[in-house]
């Protein structure tokens, strides 16, 4: 909670001053994203929009259990690649704490995470490919729907969860990010599907806040760097190879 | 699930090479070199059209071991030219090659250098000239020299790039993989295919007084006409120069001047490296980077070892 109070010291401090400026190609009246966001609250685990758990199939409920014990018994290294330097994911990498900043140009909206550097391009204008090969954070296309950022992702691999309490996804993860800027451009407003048919009996959606932080600059952490996280990649290897 | 299978066999490989490196206190000795796989899985590229954006690399833009178009007289191949086969340099890839015909034509706005560039030329030795070392003191010749061997005896030095920590400067500049410029106000991003490494040049700031010592370090840049002229300090010293392991200090200071050539389709950089510590004096040399619409960079996960390509024998991205 300091944190937060924290960024919107900032922006008072510092209003009117990045977003004020946008990017040379904008087309007019189209909102810019483009700077540093933090998420409001960073959730641990994921809640429909009403407050349920997420309509996990049978045997997905049981994977997820399965974490839920892992994480209690102090074994998050079970289903979690993170402990490891791994890649999050999506959602889950737009959920963190740390803060990701938005390149945003006319062709492509880039999201470059303040996790271990993690980029994300979203095509605009183009369509999802029919077979996409499966990737750590997917393959996104977008595109404008009045002041909202539009964002499509498929081509997962299976290997990472959608939130921090371990909520399973398959490779059939569709995943639907919508963009909301706030008028004053301070906040953004989020909307995430997931549509996910091996793992999810229908889609259903969560919502997120962000709140920007004119000239912040992110750290460019190096997952690797973390003696902690490091340890435990060893660790993981020594296991692998025995 | 059989890719589920056949990355974490991959994974185990590449924090094979972490374990080793930790174990061994960061500064030792591998186990053993990469295997010969002739051909390997080369920097991929994807075609920029939609039709097939994540489809099988195409052929176009790998590069290709042995000199580059036009390099002219035979290569150096030991360090000095000494002969001596445990002072064997890492011959050089050819690099990229101009996009394709067909693709999109470049542009020619000196001040715009978004867009996607490959390096022409993968030298592991980033010296003032192609087998030339840089003019490291005595000292770190000796420790180029002993990084040399070592891997010439099949137990290379794990360094920062092994295990995935940084390529560190001006290395990272020399990786074969595509790197694409994005600009926005205040800043020009540089978004590295390899290793997801990621530079920001700041344009609207001078140097902090203090600044966060990182992989790539703190860079500033501004225009002098046509030239994009970018300061960089605060250089991790964990980081080496060049692949084969010229040592720099956390002294080190490094301009780069970028400018367009060719309408758009080239550019020209010129690296200056300074470091009062290592180096007996500053030095400079040139590279050409292509104008490349065509390249889609792609996912490259260090810490899974996706994309760990031995091409005749040397492991050219860890």
């Amino acid at each position: 909670m300091r944190r937060v109070a924290f960024c919107f010291a900032g922006l008072l401090a510092m209003a009117g001053t990045a977003w004020a400026d946008p990017p040379p190609d904008a087309a007019p009246g189209q909102p810019d994203l483009t700077g540093a966001w933090f998420i409001v609250h960073p959730p641990h685990a994921l809640k429909t929009v009403d407050g349920s758990l997420p309509p996990l199939t049978p045997s997905a409920l049981q994977v997820y259990r399965a974490h839920l014990a892992e994480a209690k018994r102090g074994d998050r290294a079970a289903f979690d690649g993170t402990t490891r330097c791994l890649p999050p994911g999506l959602p889950r990498l737009m959920l963190e704490k740390k803060p990701f900043e938005i390149l945003q140009r006319p062709k492509v909206v880039y999201f470059v995470s303040g996790d271990n550097r993690l980029p994300r391009r979203a095509y605009l204008g183009e369509k999802l490919p029919d077979d996409p090969d499966p990737l750590w954070l997917g393959y996104s296309v977008g595109r404008w729907d009045g002041r909202t950022l539009v964002v499509d992702s498929a081509g997962f691999n299976d290997e990472t969860v959608l939130d921090d309490a371990g909520l399973p996804h398959s490779d059939q993860l569709h995943l639907t990010e919508r963009y909301t800027l706030s008028h004053d451009g301070r906040h953004m407003a989020a909307e995430f599907t997931i549509d996910d048919p091996k793992d999810y009996t229908q889609p259903w959606t969560f919502k997120a806040q962000y709140v920007r932080r004119p000239g912040y600059e992110i750290p460019p952490e190096v997952c690797m760097d973390n003696p902690a996280r490091r340890a435990a990649a060893m660790k993981a290897t020594e296991e692998a190879v025995k | 699930m059989s890719s589920c299978i056949s990355m974490r066999s991959k994974l185990r490989a590449c924090l094979a090479v972490t374990a080793a490196a930790g174990m061994l206190g960061g500064s030792a000795v591998l186990a053993q070199a990469a295997p010969s796989t002739k051909g390997g899985a080369p920097p991929s590229v994807a075609p920029n059209g939609a039709a097939a954006p994540t489809g099988a690399a195409p052929t176009e833009g790998r590069p290709s071991r042995g000199p580059g178009p036009g390099s002219g007289p035979p290569r150096i191949h030991t360090l000095f030219n000494s002969g001596d086969p445990t002072l064997a340099l890492t011959p050089p890839l050819g690099g990229s090659r101009a996009a394709p015909p067909g693709s999109a034509p470049p542009n020619p706005d000196p001040h715009d250098l978004e867009g996607v560039w490959q390096v022409q030329g993968y030298e592991y030795l980033l010296g003032p000239e192609p087998g030339v070392p840089p003019p490291l003191k005595p000292k770190y010749m000796k420790l180029l020299e002993q990084r040399i061997r070592a891997k010439n005896r099949g137990t290379p030095e794990a360094d920062t790039e092994t295990q995935c920590l940084g390529h560190g400067m001006a290395r990272v500049m020399e990786s074969p993989y595509p790197i694409e410029i994005v600009q926005t106000p205040g800043r020009i991003t540089f978004l590295h295919e390899v290793a997801h490494e990621l530079r920001t040049i700041y344009m609207n700031r001078p140097h902090p007084k203090h600044p966060r010592v990182t992989f790539n370090g703190d860079s500033v840049g501004h225009w002098e006409g046509d030239t994009l002229v970018v300061d960089t300090i605060a250089i991790d010293p964990r980081s080496f120069i060049d692949d084969e392991g010229s040592a720099h200090s956390g002294q080190e200071h490094v301009i780069e001047r970028y400018r367009k050539i060719d309408g758009g389709a080239e550019l020209a950089l010129t690296i200056t490296i300074e470091d009062p510590v290592t180096l007996e004096h500053p030095y400079s040399y040139k590279r050409i980077f292509h104008w490349r619409p065509d390249i889609r960079p792609q996912e490259y996960i260090c810490e899974e070892n996706n994309r760990n390509a031995p091409i005749n024998g040397v492991t050219v991205a860890k």
